[in-house]
């Protein structure tokens, strides 16, 4: 009996073996299958796309991260478009390629040329909104616009001017007496157009104007951004003419990276001011090292983050607001190391 | 359940079952392996396939691009037929691409080919519309628009393609590390496989066979004669388990035979050994008298003689004395079977007291305590004699006043117990056991003939038990007790 009793033993251990060990192999063979799979994908509802002029810096890469984030949250995959195309495609290129492939969405770095009032217009036409970010284009369609309110940039700007002067007249008491006027020069993209920049100019002279004695020369020097490397070549050939500004007050990135690198490689830190736009490391450090005099912080996760609502906000009630503004914060010598911190920790 | 079915399993299907079972093993091991190894190879073969459908989707859209040229050139109906295939070709390429938004830019970009693709066919069929009705203004349009989708879609198409191209290289190189890390666990794999299979193999063929190694082990022994050997245990019910069940009955069978033959043998023996004594001690008993008789018919018609001279010279007490003499010795003359009554013991026993009482002057005292019922039993001849002579020899005679000698029957339990008791000199232990056993040597000058071992052979034969005869001694001077038990 006892030994019958081992008989079934030996078949059920060995037969339990066996089947452990084929299961082991079937595992193994579902693991590797996995492994491949890995990138497993998740379906979204809705695709935007985000259109930038320059998507490789770090301003639009913060904006497109708030957007996506945005657009994850309720289903909505938003891709900086033109991004993996060998070619590199124009803008409004990019905008009639979305047109074409059907897309939910379009949020736009616009400008005030016709060519993409017609564009934004058509694509409204066909049934997908769009959403200008940055800049905008009034003419056009486009359901909203999420940037940074103009007014309140150049009350910032201003502000700084004025304070500027202050010191510098602080600085060489006496000799202020004989009054020069301040030249001050504000970089303009070129073919940008947009009411924005108007109503900047005057919010600066606004509040320049409320202080007295005070002379400004207040001046625009236009960039041409329609090359790939033109900005850098324009910036340049102001530090070759005699006339130097001595506030620069740069309303873009790209701007203020290519004035504080010409700064130091004409040696004239220290002469010209630089007003800078957004608060990248390098900017940030820049301020550090007191190269420029302040910059102003925009909210660029913001921005993405309004847009993609405003683009939600249309699918569902078929309007949204027209405006979007964000918040901006000033950084200077002042309070650049919170700054720094703060970035760290994030 | 499965205990009983694989109990009554001939040794065959068991065999059989083991040999099906390790194959099927192996068997589904080897399938598992294969089904594997297959979808890893058909993965292999699959990875550049979505590049070969993206060349074949552009070569595809080139054509209908080159068709719509060529017809927007020439406006032949050839080139018209041939637009007009590719068209269809490529529509139903374009069938198969994603319509998926998802975070995988394949998917979004195959998806935006999709889009895109259609809007081209329809600005080149508007193209073609425009051309057949000479609307040459907007066919130019067409062209020209249909002439940017194209080039935004090739890039795509390129696009897409070189970056699964990359995607599809990664892949393929991770498949062929899984697929050699599957190659070496599966050999692995095989080989505990065919490990285990012939471990449960040998386990189960062992099972099988050893009741079979210990059926041969007694059988060796039985061979060898050993015929005490413990029966098998059945372990099952096929052929071993009958072999070993047939097994154990002959060994039974013939452990029976061998006792019931020494039985019988034995009781033979005892029987003629019995009957072999009995005349050993008889016809001894007999010799001895014959020497002892000189001419007993000549001293019988002599004291017969003797008888009547007495009478007749008127002296009648020596004429009663030569007349016992003389039944005495007829008793002991007569031609007598091995068996007599105890009144036949008991009436030569009075005469032999007479004579002697004659010749010792009364010096012996004789008395009888018989139950008269039992004086018809039989009992060996000449048994009480030779005792009470011994008594008489040994017990009496050497004492001093007067002896005194009690025979006693009676019924004692189922026995007749016959007593007879002096009060003589006696004797001690050694010497009874030693009588007992026939060993006592003593003067044997004085004996009538037939010795107390002789006696006591007898009637141990006679009652076929060495029980029958006791003699007790109260120690010396005490006397002697003789009884004999005899069954009724």
């Amino acid at each position: 009996m006892k030994r019958k009793k081992y008989f079934h033993l030996y078949i059920v251990i060995i037969t339990i073996l066996l089947l452990i060990l084929s299961i082991g192999i079937f595992l193994l063979q579902y693991y590797l299958y996995s492994v491949q799979e890995m990138r497993e994908e998740t379906s979204y509802n809705n695709y935007y796309v985000l259109i930038a002029n320059n998507n490789t810096s770090s301003f639009w890469k913060s904006i497109y991260e708030g957007a996506l984030e945005a657009g994850e949250e309720n289903g909505t995959w938003v891709e900086l478009f033109g991004e993996n195309l060998p070619k590199k495609y124009t803008r409004n290129e990019l905008m009639k390629m979305a047109i074409y492939s059907n897309v939910d969405g379009i949020i736009v770095e616009a400008d005030e040329s016709q060519e993409l009032t017609e564009l934004i217009d058509e694509a409204t036409e066909l049934g997908i909104p769009v959403v200008t970010i940055y800049s905008d284009n009034t003419k056009s369609e486009r359901c909203s616009f999420v940037g940074i309110g103009s007014y309140n940039m150049g009350r910032e700007y201003g502000k700084q001017v004025v304070k500027i002067i202050k010191e510098k007249k602080l600085e060489n008491n006496e000799e202020s007496t004989i009054m020069q006027p301040t030249k001050v020069a504000v970089l303009l993209n070129a073919y940008a157009k947009d009411s924005g920049q108007n109503i900047l100019y005057s919010a600066i002279q606004e509040i320049i104007d409320m202080e007295e004695n005070m002379s400004v020369d207040l001046s625009f020097i236009t960039v041409d951004d329609t090359n790939a490397f033109s900005v850098e070549e324009t910036i340049r050939d102001i530090f070759m003419t005699s006339e130097l500004p001595d506030i620069v007050i740069c309303l873009n990135e790209v701007n203020t990276n290519c004035i504080y690198q010409a700064v130091i490689d004409f040696n004239k830190v220290g002469e010209v001011a630089i007003l800078g736009y957004y608060d990248s490391e390098a900017i940030v450090k820049a301020i550090e090292r007191n190269v420029i005099y302040a910059t102003l912080s925009v909210d660029a996760n913001q921005l993405g983050k309004y847009s993609v609502e405003a683009l939600d906000e249309f699918h569902v009630l078929g309007n949204t607001s027209q405006y979007f503004t964000t918040d901006i914060q000033i950084i200077d010598k002042d309070n650049v190391k919170d700054h720094v911190r703060g970035e760290e920790y994030e | 359940m499965s205990r009983i079915t694989t109990k009554n399993l001939s040794l065959q299907v068991k065999i059989t079952f083991i040999y099906i079972l390790a194959n099927i093993l192996i068997f589904i091991v080897n399938i598992i392996l294969f089904f594997g190894i297959n979808e890893m190879t058909n993965k292999m073969n699959m990875v550049y396939t979505e590049n070969l459908k993206l060349n074949h989707l552009a070569e595809s859209l080139t054509d209908v691009q080159n068709n719509m040229n060529e017809y927007l050139n020439t406006k032949t109906s050839d080139s018209l037929e041939n637009y007009y295939r590719s068209e269809q070709y490529y529509t139903i390429l374009i069938e198969d691409l994603t319509v998926n938004v998802s975070n995988r830019s394949f998917d979004r970009m195959e998806r935006n080919i999709k889009y895109m693709s259609e809007e081209y066919l329809d600005i080149v069929n508007q193209a073609i519309e425009a051309k057949r009705g000479r609307n040459v203004e907007k066919y130019r349009v067409y062209n020209e628009n249909a002439t940017i989708l194209y080039e935004y879609i090739q890039t795509n198409i390129y696009s897409l393609n070189n970056e699964q191209f990359i995607s599809n290289t990664e892949n393929y190189i991770e498949i062929s590390n899984s697929f050699r890390l599957l190659e070496t666990v599966s050999l692995f794999v095989l080989f505990i496989v065919i490990l285990g299979n012939v471990l449960m193999i040998i386990l189960l063929v062992g099972t099988l066979i050893r009741p079979l190694k210990e059926l041969s082990k007694k059988a060796d022994e039985v061979a060898n004669g050993n015929f005490d050997i413990e029966p098998l245990e059945i372990i099952a019910e096929d052929e071993i388990g009958v072999v070993t069940k047939a097994f154990n009955q002959m060994i039974i069978s013939i452990r029976e035979y061998i006792e019931q033959l020494r039985l019988s043998m034995e009781k033979e023996r005892n029987l003629k050994e019995k009957e072999l004594l009995m005349e050993t001690h008889l016809k001894d008993a007999q010799l001895k008298y014959l020497q002892a008789q000189i001419d007993p018919h000549f001293l019988f018609n002599t004291l017969n003689a003797g008888v009547q001279l007495a009478m007749m010279e008127g002296a009648d007490k020596t004429s009663e004395y030569v007349r016992h003499l003389a039944e005495f010795f007829r008793y002991n003359i007569k031609k007598r079977p091995d068996v007599v009554t105890l009144k036949e013991e008991l009436e030569l026993i009075d005469n032999y007291i007479y004579i002697l009482n004659v010749r010792f002057s009364g010096e012996i005292h004789f008395i009888k305590e018989i139950d008269s019922s039992l004086i018809d039993i039989k009992i060996p001849s000449m048994i009480l004699q030779p005792i009470m002579e011994n008594c008489i020899q040994h017990g009496i005679r050497s004492m001093k006043g007067n002896g005194e000698i009690v025979l006693s029957v009676f019924k004692e339990n189922d026995n007749v117990c016959i007593s007879i008791k002096d009060n003589g000199i006696g004797m001690d232990e050694s010497v009874i056991s030693n009588i007992l056993k026939g060993d006592y040597v003593g003067e044997k000058e004085h004996s009538n003939g037939v010795g107390m071992d002789n006696v006591i052979k007898r009637i141990q034969l006679f009652t076929e038990s060495n029980e029958a005869i006791a003699i007790t001694s109260e120690g010396e001077g005490k006397g002697t007790t003789v009884n004999i038990f005899l069954h009724i």
